[in-house]
């Protein structure tokens, strides 16, 4: 026996095909109008998994090239800062040669000693240079200013590494503690110390001693100056290639998610297209089947 | 023996009654064409008792309406029962977890996992400048707002859980009440069939009410013992308990059904239970989240120094038990943010502390995870226990509306049919009117016109 098919058959197939088609359509709609396939996580618990991972990734990503960005600055500053020092010294040797011949008189010296003085100040003074506020060369007590120009030769810093991270557990130390380069009075053979020595030999016109134990204390100062610009030299250097492989992964990541989570447009658009059809051939086709019956066509 | 004259006219009132009769009850079917849960009904017409005519043999009287039969298929009833029950549950699941979905608002740029992500980046900023006020105030509102998507979370999973609970509450009055309704029509059903008829109508109305219990839960229905039965009263048992027996309900409540497994109010226990079950649910997942960071935090924490030069406080208070729902940044911490301990060494510019607290997202903290993979593989739960629940309810569906299909191929009322017999009823009673009017035309023959022969 054939099937009989009456009509609250026929108006609730043709109800629940529409509703079918409409759900699909809106599905695309909200697709569309957000650009996102992933509207909520039961569309595709997977994918919403990956989708949180790479932006967690980016979050990440994105910190670490500010950090980077924090780093390279004050990288920066400390090199300038260096720079000036370097040169700074290179002034004060030039005139410990100056001074050491026995050419120059006792007030000569005295006002080579006076120049020194104010070197060994103007020295103090780079090593009180900020960043953002920070003294750098202050180790980790970065509000204290090392140095006292016009006072005391102390290091008022401390020796703490400042230290950040540049990819996931990458820790980079990025400062140049100053007692480790410009030192203090009280230390033997640092910069300042070697400076006052050579200052105070000029006034009391010990030129033997300029031009032996002072000129090779003073380069080797000196020496370190440019060991700290050679590190920091090779610290921004590590920076800028992890700030740029950090920019490449970025953007894999960026393409990645885009994969994982956003709608792709025409496909989209195809599929709200057929669905339309397919909405409209339903609608059509219930109009007429469902209205007309044998009462249509009976005479009364 | 000779027949009487008049018996032919008996036999065609006999036809035009009957006709008009199934013309009845087609005009009942049109009638309850869209009504819900009605059975098509025929009337089962039968030739009446034959007079012997000897010698001839047997003679015709005519037609009668033996009964009215409603036209069901009970197997069917079984099964989309069965179904129904499946869909109900499959309905009441995903509503629910629908609902926890939308609470997570992910993935996007303002669920939890991107306040997870705020918090990290403000104890790096932390790092990059630990002595900047500005800095640490921004760390501590960044916290406050991942303290309050953890609370915000939570509540709306409480709701969820309490919305559910009323629910319930309110569908098991829904149970009581089409209990008693059986219990009417079993006794209004036992009444008609004692008195020697078949309540059609009743039974249908009995019938549609039992479907929709079946939806509600675990149903099923018994002949009722002893006489009720053999009169069509039936027992409904509910989740495992009595609710009807013969003409009297049982009030029910939720604890005292013992074996609810389907129907919505299983659904719903479902959706309770997956968010508050102490093991697995989801809120106690949250829960460990939020305890995890609150306490890896405060332990980091507490090995730092703060601006002050003093060791670090607590960071974050929570309750325990109820640690995402009462998740908060210490109020001294809010107050001021100095007493944020990023030091290691106690120098105001030293941030290793901070540093150290940002890494603990890359710590494996939560059962071999770090708290950001804890907190997707949740998402993940709950975005796949959604999908089962919405594939189950699309299945479910289709297959109820094939059942339903299949009932109504069965038990629907076909207009088309109905105006086809109505036409056959109509030309049926004409005919019989016809056979009639024929008899009249005989009798009035034989009365009037007999011995009339050469007047």
């Amino acid at each position: 026996m054939t099937e009989r098919i009456t009509q609250t058959m026929l108006a609730s197939s043709l109800l629940s095909d529409l509703n079918n088609v409409t759900n699909q359509m809106s599905k695309s709609q909200q697709e569309l109008s957000s650009g996102k396939q992933i509207l909520e996580p039961s569309d595709d618990p997977f994918g919403t998994a990956r989708a949180l991972a790479f932006r967690a990734d980016l979050a990440s990503n994105q910190q670490y090239q500010s950090n980077i960005n924090n780093a390279t600055g004050w990288q920066n500053a400390t090199d300038t800062a260096l720079q000036n020092i370097e040169q700074l010294t290179q002034r004060a040797r030039d005139l410990t040669i100056q001074g050491a011949t026995d050419t120059s008189g006792a007030s000569g010296r005295s006002a080579i000693a006076d120049e020194i003085d104010q070197l060994i100040e103007s020295i103090k003074t780079a090593g009180n240079t900020q960043y953002a506020g920070r003294y750098i060369f202050a180790g980790s007590a970065t509000t204290t200013a090392p140095y006292t120009p016009d006072g005391a030769d102390t290091y008022n810093g401390d020796t703490g590494s400042l230290v950040t991270e540049i990819g996931q557990g990458v820790h980079v130390p990025y400062n140049v503690v100053g007692s480790n380069v410009i030192g203090d009075g009280a230390t033997a053979g640092s910069l300042i110390a070697s400076l006052r020595q050579i200052s105070s030999d000029l006034r009391a016109g010990n030129t033997s001693a300029l031009q032996n134990g002072d000129l090779t204390a003073l380069d080797a100062a000196n020496d370190n100056v440019t060991s700290a610009q050679a590190t920091v030299g090779a610290v921004s250097d590590r920076l800028t290639t992890a700030l740029s492989r950090l920019q490449q992964i970025q953007e894999s990541t960026t393409s990645l998610l885009s994969d994982t989570e956003d709608a792709d447009v025409s496909q989209v658009m195809v599929d709200l297209t057929q669905e339309q059809t397919v909405y409209q051939a339903a609608l059509k086709a219930g109009a007429d089947i469902v209205q007309p019956s044998l009462m249509d066509f009976l005479s009364s | 023996m000779s027949l009487s004259t008049f018996m032919g006219l008996e036999t065609a009132l006999r036809g035009l009654l009957a006709q008009q009769q199934e013309i009845d009850v087609t005009g009942h079917n049109i009638a309850n064409a869209n009504t819900a849960g009605y059975s098509r009904e025929t009337a089962n017409l039968v030739a009446t008792p034959a007079l012997p005519n000897p010698p001839s043999g047997l003679i015709g009287t005519g037609v009668t309406v033996q009964s009215y039969t409603r036209i069901r298929d009970s197997f069917i009833d079984v099964q989309l029962r069965a179904q129904t029950m499946k869909q109900g549950y499959a309905q009441a699941q995903q509503d629910g977890l629908n609902q926890v979905q939308s609470a997570l608002e992910e993935p996007s740029d303002t669920g939890l996992s991107s306040l997870l992500a705020s918090y990290w980046s403000a104890w790096q900023n932390v790092t990059n400048a630990p002595e900047d006020i500005a800095t640490r105030q921004a760390l501590a509102q960044s916290a406050a707002s991942l303290a309050d998507g953890f609370n915000q979370l939570a509540s709306q999973l409480n709701t969820v859980v309490s919305q559910t609970q009323q629910q319930q509450t309110v569908t098991i009055g829904q149970v009581n009440s089409i209990g008693s309704q059986i219990a009417q029509l079993n006794s209004a059903i036992k009444t008609a069939e004692m008195g020697g008829s078949t309540p059609n109508d009743l039974l249908d109305q009995r019938d549609e009410l039992i479907d929709q219990l079946s939806a509600l839960g675990n149903t099923t229905v018994s002949q009722t013992a002893g006489t009720a039965g053999q009169y069509g009263s039936v027992d409904i048992t509910f989740g495992g308990t009595a609710l009807v027996t013969d003409t009297t309900a049982s009030t029910l409540t939720l604890a005292g059904l013992s074996s609810l497994t389907s129907g919505q109010l299983a659904g719903m226990q479902s959706v309770i239970d997956s968010i508050t079950d102490p093991a697995s649910g989801y809120l106690t997942k949250l829960n460990t989240l939020a305890s995890t960071i609150a306490s890896a935090t405060n332990t980091q924490h507490a090995l730092g120094t703060d601006l002050n030069g003093n060791p670090g406080g607590a960071f974050f208070d929570v309750t325990a038990g109820n640690e995402a729902a009462t998740l908060q940044v210490d109020p001294a911490i809010l107050a001021s943010p100095a007493l944020i301990a990023a030091s290691s060494n106690g120098a105001v510019g030293d941030s290793a502390n901070a540093l150290a607290i940002a890494d603990l997202q890359q710590g494996l903290l939560v059962g071999g995870s770090t708290i950001d993979q804890g907190y997707s593989q949740l998402v993940t739960q709950i975005g796949a226990d959604t999908q089962q629940a919405q594939q189950n309810l699309t299945n479910q569906t289709s297959l109820v509306e094939s059942l339903t299909n299949r009932r109504a191929s069965v038990s629907g009322v076909s207009l088309d049919e109905e105006m086809s017999n109505l036409l056959q009823f109509q030309r049926g009673y004409q005919a019989s009117a016809r056979a009639l009017t024929a008899m009249d035309q005989m009798i009035d023959q034989l009365v009037n016109r007999t011995g009339e022969v050469g007047l």
